[in-house]
């Protein structure tokens, strides 16, 4: 029985009010912890994509590229094309093709991929459909479907979804090329040598094209990431703050009603420093326990976050731990629970600074 | 014999607003090893005040008080805490237990090593066998005391410093626990009480009254 285990047998004399003032800290470190982990998270699975999906070297139209509903001066052509393949810095070359179109008056984009087999949808030659088709048109597989006067059969459905309102339709980029005019959005190849000078290389031998790197891309990915975060976070760390407000209120409340009991502690011989310690420990438990427990409630919603929404997002295979890295916890619990100390500071300076004979006087 | 305690040509002021209040005005005396002494007085009259400068609790405003020959102001803060803690113990008219901590736990609380058995053991002392898991509110009064007497041994203090400590029991524990202290003394502890109850008194070696902020006689 030491003065700080006297810490934890004060919260839990005052449960009510303990757990109340632990309920700030555990709405503001959940939400904290549930917006960046989501942040986290996609930013270490958009960047994994684009490490396993991507060459060294991606290359597009200088117009910045060709996207959904993007003009065709946008694509790379046939001449634009054989240029590039006949480099001999690069090999693996694989080309992609998107484009849309119609189907019985409903928009469709059409994505041609050279990695098919990565992408898991088994039965080449066929094409794979997402669900908004499945469910407007009735089709499932082995059907035939008709893009552009040609005719596919179904091979597979995917849960994917453009959220726009668009039928998705993969398929091979050999048969896809052909469908678009002989046009490619980009093409992704290994490097021989330094990415950056090959790419370098292709940008002053072919014209009208630019190429990226992949750590280009992270990049990209990490400034936009970085950016997007900073602003959530600060956003949701308002809700810590204010949790970290009612502690310094709460704290003030408990000593100011244990003066008596802080007069006794002292006049049997605990030191301002140890009266200063037990109230410090006592605030920051209050911290760390409600970190604790926001961080177990956001970790819960995180997984049914994946388990609900992961599929539709094209993220099924992403876990908790691209989400939750161990920066993310040790920060947000012990930025949280040094927060809750510094806001014990005040309270427990007045606590150590009580004149014995008047706080033993105290009713 | 030795002094314990050596009180010189104290003097306590408050301030209340603008006025002054002497509440001790050039107090001298000298508590010997072993002794027992009561301090009677009407309310007001300072001896509340003289313990707690025995007691280390607070600061004379002029001359100087001696524990065990250390001179009190010349120590820092941390080193007076030290010397509550280990020399001395305090016995408060309102008890003065920690509510969330049972019988044995705010025995063990003071204590520099805690020592469970020897909190027992010290329960067992003021005849709470058996009671070492009740809280204070679990506890009558005369209990809660014999509780806090066994907190004030803790770490086997030279000096028991007691305000009042029968102002708030009946006669038959009031009786307990002078008798109480008189056995710690008969162990060699020195012990000062503070009292308006002529009947506490009696069990003192010696008696002194105050009035006014001095000591009488």
């Amino acid at each position: 029985m030491g003065i700080y285990s006297l810490s934890f047998k004060n919260l839990k004399r005052r449960k009510l009010r303990s757990a109340l003032t632990m309920l700030g800290i555990i709405i503001g470190v959940a939400t904290l912890v549930l917006l960046m982990g989501a942040g986290t998270g996609m930013q270490s699975y958009m960047k994994e994509q684009t490490e396993t999906m991507m060459g060294d070297i991606s290359i597009y139209n200088r117009s910045g590229g060709a996207y959904m509903g993007s003009t065709m001066d946008s694509y790379l052509d046939q001449k634009t094309v054989s240029q590039i393949k006949n480099m001999s810095q690069l090999y693996d070359i694989k080309e992609e093709t998107t484009f849309t179109t119609e189907m019985n008056r409903t928009p469709l984009y059409v994505i041609g991929l050279s990695n098919w087999d990565q992408v898991k949808f088994n039965g080449t030659p066929g094409v794979v459909i997402d669900q908004s088709l499945v469910d407007k048109f009735g089709y499932k597989i082995g059907s035939t479907i008709t893009i552009k006067e040609k005719d596919f059969t179904v091979t597979g459905i995917t849960k994917e979804t453009t959220g726009m309102g668009m039928g998705i339709v993969f398929l091979d980029v050999d048969r896809a090329v052909p469908l678009n005019d002989n046009k490619v959005t980009s093409i992704s190849a290994s490097a021989r040598g330094d990415p950056e000078t090959v790419k370098k290389e292709v940008e002053s031998q072919v014209s009208g094209v630019t190429a990226m790197t992949q750590s280009d891309f992270t990049k990209q990915i990490d400034d936009l990431m970085n950016g997007i975060m900073l602003f959530i976070g600060a956003i949701a760390s308002i809700g810590l703050i204010v949790g970290v407000i009612s502690i310094v209120n709460i704290m003030l409340v408990n000593v100011t009603e244990r003066t008596r009991e802080i007069g006794v502690l002292k006049a049997i011989g605990f030191t301002n420093r140890e009266v200063l310690g037990s109230i410090l420990m006592e605030a920051g438990l209050l911290g760390f326990i409600g970190a604790m427990v926001g961080l177990i409630l956001a970790a819960i919603l995180l997984q049914l976050g994946i388990i609900l929404f992961g599929a539709q997002l094209g993220m099924e295979d992403v876990s908790l731990t691209y989400m939750l890295p161990a920066w993310l916890v040790l920060a947000v619990v012990g930025g949280a629970t040094l927060l809750s100390v510094l806001a014990g500071l005040y309270p427990a300076w007045r606590a150590s600074r009580l004149n014995v004979v008047e706080a033993l006087r105290y009713d | 014999m030795t002094d314990i305690l050596k009180v010189k040509e104290v003097w306590k002021t408050y301030k209340m607003g603008a006025e002054e209040i002497n509440a001790l005005q050039g107090v001298d005396f000298k508590l010997e090893e072993k002794a027992f002494l009561a301090v009677m007085g009407p309310s007001g009259s300072g001896k509340s005040t003289l313990l707690h400068l025995a007691g280390i609790l607070d600061l004379p405003t002029r001359g100087e008080v001696f524990l065990e020959g250390k001179k009190i102001t010349e120590l820092s803060s941390k080193e007076q805490a030290h010397l509550r803690r280990t020399e001395i113990g305090f016995v408060f008219q309102r008890f003065n237990l920690l509510s969330q901590l049972t019988a044995e736990e705010n025995v063990m609380l003071p204590m520099i090593n805690p020592d469970k058995k020897k909190a027992r053991e010290l329960l067992d002392r003021v005849g709470l066998e058996g009671k070492y898991d009740r809280l204070p509110t679990q506890l009558s009064g005369g209990e809660e005391q014999r509780v806090a007497i066994a907190r004030s041994l803790a770490n086997d203090p030279l000096l028991i410093l007691a305000d009042e400590p029968t102002g708030e029991l009946d006669t038959a524990n009031s009786q307990m626990i002078m008798e109480l202290l008189t056995d710690l003394n008969a162990e060699g502890m020195s012990v000062i009480i503070v009292t308006h109850d002529p009947m506490a008194a009696e069990y003192a070696h010696k008696t002194v009254q105050m009035r006014d902020g001095k000591i009488l006689g």
